[in-house]
């Protein structure tokens, strides 16, 4: 059939004590694309089958944490559910919203990073906004978003020190992702420039705006 | 019923609690909460079970209650507590009438304490709590410590009677319990079994986020897990840096993280765990999920 896309089979994932109060369903113990979808997917099939005995529902970049009250909520009674759940998931498309997000390619490793990948400053802005990306999680630092997979030939390690502190909206870039902070934080990864978009709000109900599995292309801001 | 106290003498840790901000995790945010939950529910039931309270740490905390009356209860490691200068028995309550003054100062054991009131602390939730994110700076006062010359004001009336102190039960002793953790199986199988035949010991860099160990033997001197993708934490995971230096999580600890876990504390002795001193030795030893399922029950009734 034309224009259709052959079925993917999603990762068996590993269910996984995490202490006495969750689970974790891990797709991958590296970053992949397969796993990251799984994680969307399922995280989205338990908000809409929510199980019973399960308090929250986290995901992450490849597994989808489930907590539970100790001594209350029953682990083995919570996997059960879960391999139900699990063998009726599709690769379905989620309902997910698409994200445009300026950037000003302004920050202090912006050039370095353009130097390591044997590019011109204006050919890492044309290839690091080229393609939509995937909110991939959320996670580290409140409304922290990762933001990927860039291609292989924008991958780049994190740098070997840590900057101590940079400010909410650093756009950040490393191991074939872009990351935004929402507050100020510590870094390892290289910060390439700014956003005005903020993503989290306390006072907001929800305080983030981008979820897992949302699509984002960046803009360079002139 | 509506009353005002002053912080008049707060160490720099000292602030706002309730039982935690539950449920965003998806959002980058770890619950907080008391680090020593069984203390704060006890020093509610005692003062009169209004919402909220005020964690102070080793150094203790003194208050003046500029206006008003009000139920206080105290509770949590072992601290000297004095009303107007005459001391009361820890844990317990006392009432509190206009210009009283309640001094706490460092007691036997314990890294952190709690007085509750028989009325609400009247500071905004965000995000559904009042508790006090270090982390994120979030709750309690402007998401921040409380410090000398902050002012709370109590509203409402408590959810409960006061209770009357019972005798204190025994302090726990013997070694922390944990699961093994998400990453048990990519530490070698010596370093495991050292792991729980060795103490460790609570070093000074200890707060909120959480409690570094001492190595004395080594035991992580060798290991080099390369890096992890980024994964959920829960409070009382056992994390292990790229220095091989043991890190315990507690309650703003980070969401996600990529450091190697050994283990985590299980929920019944994360409180014992949380309360003990630098310089304490600590041991560990595995149980299954199902056995510390059934410690928490235990502890409930």
């Amino acid at each position: 059939m034309a224009g259709s896309s052959a079925p993917q089979t999603l990762p068996t994932p590993t269910i996984l004590p995490l202490g006495d109060s969750g689970l974790l369903v891990r797709f991958d113990t590296d970053l992949s694309d397969a796993a990251n979808r799984a994680a969307i997917a399922l995280t989205l099939a338990l908000d809409r089958t929510p199980i019973a005995g399960v308090t929250e529902v986290v995901p992450n970049l490849v597994s989808v944490l489930l907590r539970y009250e100790p001594g209350v909520g029953s682990p083995a009674a919570i996997a059960g559910e879960l391999r139900l759940l699990l063998y009726a998931l599709g690769d379905e498309a989620p309902q997910t919203t698409h994200w445009t997000i300026p950037i000003a390619f302004d920050g202090p490793d912006f050039e370095a990073v353009s130097a390591a990948l044997d590019m011109t400053p204006s050919q890492f802005v044309a290839a690091h906004n080229a393609g939509s990306l995937r909110v991939l999680a959320t996670g580290f630092a409140p409304g922290f978003v990762y933001c990927g997979l860039h291609p292989d030939e924008l991958l780049l390690p994190r740098r070997t020190e840590v900057r101590p502190s940079v400010p909410p909206g650093s756009v950040l870039f490393a191991a074939g992702q872009t990351a935004i902070t929402a507050t100020e934080m510590p870094t390892g990864w290289h910060v390439i420039g700014h956003t005005d978009f903020a993503n989290f709000d306390p006072t907001a109900e929800p305080p983030t705006r981008l979820r897992a599995g949302d699509t984002v292309t960046f803009e360079a801001t002139p | 019923m509506s009353a005002v106290l002053a912080i008049l003498r707060a160490a720099p840790l000292t602030s706002v609690q309730d039982e935690g901000r539950a449920g965003m995790l998806r959002h980058g945010i770890s619950a907080s909460g008391p680090m020593d939950r069984e203390a704060f529910a006890l020093a509610g039931q005692l003062g009169g079970a209004g919402n909220g309270g005020i964690e102070f740490t080793t150094a203790g905390i003194e208050i003046r209650l500029s206006s008003g009356q009000c139920r206080v209860g105290f509770a949590g490691g072992n601290f000297v507590v004095r009303v107007n200068g005459v001391v009361c028995p820890w844990p317990g309550s006392v009432e509190l009438a206009e210009g009283d003054r309640l001094a706490i100062t460092p007691g036997g054991a314990g890294n952190y304490g709690y007085i509750r009131f028989d009325s609400d602390i009247a500071v905004a939730p965000v995000l559904g709590s009042m508790a006090t994110n270090s982390r994120a700076r979030l709750g309690g006062v402007d998401g921040r410590s409380l410090r000398v010359g902050d002012v709370i004001e109590l509203k409402g009336r408590g959810n409960a009677a006061p209770v009357a102190p019972a005798r204190p039960a025994e302090p726990e002793s013997g070694p922390i319990h944990v699961t093994w953790g998400l990453h048990a199986d990519l530490f070698p199988h010596g370093v495991r079994q050292r792991f729980v035949e060795t103490s460790f010991v609570i070093s000074s860099r200890l707060d909120r986020l959480g409690v570094r160990l001492d190595d004395p033997e080594g035991v992580f001197a060798e290991t080099a897990i390369l890096s992890l993708a980024s994964d959920a934490i829960v409070p009382g995971d056992i994390q292990i840096l790229g220095d091989g230096t043991p890190i315990v999580l507690m309650r703003d600890h980070q969401p996600t993280g990529g450091y190697p876990r050994i283990a985590t504390i299980i929920s019944a002795d994360f409180d014992r765990f949380a309360q003990l001193r630098p310089g304490t030795s600590v041991a560990f030893e595995p149980v299954t999920v199902e056995h510390a399922h059934a410690l928490s029950r235990s502890r409930q009734t």
